[in-house]
């Protein structure tokens, strides 16, 4: 039987939006099919642990204060979590994971606080703390091989800048920047985006392209995944879409 | 000038009233903006202002708040409507004050939006300032937790009157060190109960010491993040208590404070942390004990929390939810039951609810027992739907009917328990779908 080993980092402190949610559609989806998933977390008084032994990396958002809290021991794990990546294993980041892997994060008063640099956007918090994206996001998706519009939830204050592939085009909300045309990062075996939702609870695409490419990894050769009844997640975000594209 | 608002505003509540429309809000929007914002400026008012606030519990304390001082023959005036906004509240004031904006009443007990707090008692002397608790509840519209904390942390650091904090709640007990000249900052607490943890349970907030950053560590936990804890480094957490209440037994349900047993309607540790609040200002008030007694034990609830249907033959309780706190208790108290029941979840998402729903997420579903079936509705049927199947629940036993009055039917068509959670602007709603079903399948309700 397969195995996919997930790393869940600061799950205690970074879980806005029911972030943590992601964590049980993962597992249940594979269990679904008959693989196993086995879900550590890591957090801050936690052991330095192996991070190319895992399939996934996994960080959600939090609210500025803890942010804070996470990003020196976040630093202290750089060299390790850069091996890891580059070795293949997949980073889900989700709003603040998403803004702590780049260059730094420059909050309301001008401080930066350092991300680990991975990739080349930084993100810049308008100085008054009132300005916020906020709302239910589509956007347009074809990483998957398909066009899939995916719906989530936004809630940040940050810009992010400087993003060279984005996860897909706003059809409605915000994306990376008040009113951008992009959302989100995407790299094979990244995905960074600002919405919560949880992100996969409509969008099981999304679930399924991070399943299936850790599978694909240990298999070293494409596998198709077990189809499931996704009646329910299709219906769902088919309400959604339907509400917030009719404007 | 100040005679010409409130000329103006009384004409309005006049005109509302004449059409038979219930001024709560629309006199005071108008005012906010005649006045550039501080519309609750140009009363007069000369008596203590007691203001409660919080994430939940805030109608029950100022409900019973309100009797205790009515009982003991003094005229109060109430937000009762729960118009709890700044702009809610001025209209409020306009329907009680004299031409020239004085306001004639021995106290005023004024539920108070937690993000309004400042707002309102920057412009009139507040007294005595209850606060209950701080969950995630509607965080887009407040911005994070930590800004709505951060705003009131503000507002408590000159003020001097008053402050009455729940000293089990980290949230809420770090008010108490806003002001360190402030000598009147009174904790209340509850001992440990039946079913409170030693490890935390459901999802939240603060776990870290607001004061020096170090992990919290608790003796237990009641539930959410609400127990006795303490910050090894700086010793936030360790202060005497003004109240504390003891022996909670929820079978009965009693529990004691300051020596006095009580004996409340409801038997939630909700419920018992709410009503310690109302002993502590019933103590601070020096109110008579047997006006106390009276409020808190015949102190119950018929709007939709915990409240009971019958539809035709089938027991049915519905409670709001407003944030994953009420949805885990209801959870709790099915799970308490023995036998099989089933549930129906409504869920919305309109501006009051906070457009968002993913605090379902939040919510322990794991924990069903003996849970044969679930009915979702409400505009985010879906979504709920969704949540509960990927917590494991088999998905072939879950209905969507986004129609509430085709959901009740659904949920009443089988035999057996049933129980029904709503959140804020579902909950209103639920109770005439349910009503309705009784009125025409036959069954009863409580009133």
């Amino acid at each position: 039987m397969s195995e996919i080993r997930v790393l869940h980092m600061y799950a205690d402190m970074l879980d806005l939006y029911g972030d943590c949610g992601n964590m049980e559609i993962i597992k249940y989806r594979c269990e679904k099919r008959g693989i196993s998933c086995v879900i550590d977390r890591y957090s801050l008084d936690s052991e330095m642990p192996d991070f190319s032994s895992y399939d996934i990396i996994y960080i959600g958002g939090g609210a500025d204060l803890e942010q804070q809290h996470i990003s020196a021991d976040l630093l202290r794990c750089r060299e390790q979590i850069k091996a890891a990546y580059e070795g293949g294993t997949f980073l889900f980041l989700i709003c603040g994971g998403y803004q702590l892997m780049g260059k730094y994060y420059r909050d309301a008063d001008g401080n930066d606080i350092p991300g680990l640099g991975l990739f080349d956007y930084f993100t810049v918090a308008p100085s008054s703390r009132k300005m916020r994206c906020i709302g239910n996001v589509v956007i347009r998706t074809t990483f998957t091989g398909a066009t899939v519009d995916v719906v989530g939830f936004e809630n940040h204050g940050g810009q992010t800048q400087g993003v060279k592939a984005p996860l897909g085009e706003v059809l409605c909300g915000n994306g990376n920047c008040s009113k951008s045309r992009y959302e989100g990062y995407y790299e094979k075996n990244v995905i960074a985006t600002y919405m919560h939702g949880p992100c996969l609870s409509k969008n099981p695409e999304i679930s399924d392209y991070i399943i299936g490419y850790c599978i694909d990894r240990q298999n070293g050769a494409h596998t198709e995944l077990a189809k499931l009844d996704d009646t329910l997640e299709h219906d769902c975000r088919r309400v959604m879409t339907e509400r917030l594209l009719k404007k | 000038m100040n005679r010409l608002l409130i000329l103006i505003g009384k004409i309005i509540v006049g005109m509302l009233r004449l059409f038979g429309r219930n001024a709560g809000n629309l006199p005071g929007i108008i005012l906010w903006h005649l006045t550039g914002g501080k519309c609750c400026k140009m009363f007069k008012v000369d008596c203590p202002i007691i203001a409660v606030t919080g994430t939940n519990g805030k109608t029950s304390v100022t409900n019973c708040v309100a009797q205790l001082f009515e009982q003991s023959g003094k005229k109060i005036i109430i937000n009762k409507e729960g118009n709890n906004l700044d702009t809610g509240i001025c209209s409020l004031l306009l329907r009680y004050c004299d031409g020239s904006g004085k306001v004639d009443a021995d106290y005023l007990i004024l539920e108070t939006d937690e993000s309004h707090v400042p707002v309102v008692y920057s412009q009139m002397k507040l007294e005595t300032l209850v606060v209950l608790d701080f969950f995630r509840d509607q965080l887009d519209r407040n911005g994070e937790m930590e800004t709505l904390i951060q705003k009131i942390n503000g507002f408590c650091k000159t003020f001097s009157g008053n402050l009455i904090l729940n000293g089990d709640d980290p949230n809420t007990a770090r008010l108490g060190k806003a002001n360190p000249d402030d000598r009147n900052v009174k904790y209340f607490r509850a001992e440990r109960y039946a079913f409170a943890t030693d490890k935390i349970f459901e999802a939240s907030e603060g776990r870290f010491c607001p004061f020096c950053g170090e992990p919290l560590v608790y003796d237990f936990y009641q539930y959410s993040h609400i127990g006795r804890f303490a910050c090894l480094k700086c010793g936030f957490g360790n202060y005497e208590p003004y109240i504390t209440a003891s022996s909670i037994d929820l079978e009965k349900p009693v529990f004691t404070a300051d020596g006095h047993e009580y004996s409340p309607k409801l038997n939630s540790i909700y419920n018992v942390y709410n009503m310690t609040a109302v002993a502590a200002v019933a103590k601070l008030y020096g109110i008579a004990q047997e006006i106390t007694d009276n409020v808190i034990s015949n102190y119950t609830v018929n709007n939709g929390r915990m409240e009971t249907f019958v539809l035709g033959d089938r027991l049915t309780t519905l409670n709001l939810a407003k944030n994953p706190v009420g949805a885990n208790m209801t959870l709790r108290v099915m799970n308490e039951m023995n036998g099989e029941k089933e549930l129906l979840f409504v869920l919305n998402d309109n501006v009051a609810d906070g457009l968002d729903v993913s605090w379902i997420w939040d919510i322990n579903f794991s924990i069903f027992e003996r849970v044969t079936r679930v009915v979702t509705s409400g505009t985010r049927a879906y979504d709920i739907a969704v949540r509960i199947k990927c917590a494991g629940f088999d998905p072939a036993n879950i209905i969507v009917r986004p129609d509430l009055d085709e959901a009740v039917e659904e949920l009443a068509r089988t035999e057996g328990r049933k129980f029904v959670i709503a959140n804020y602007t579902a909950v209103q709603p639920a109770r005439s779908a349910l009503k309705r079903y009784i009125s025409s399948h036959g069954g009863k309700c409580d009133e």
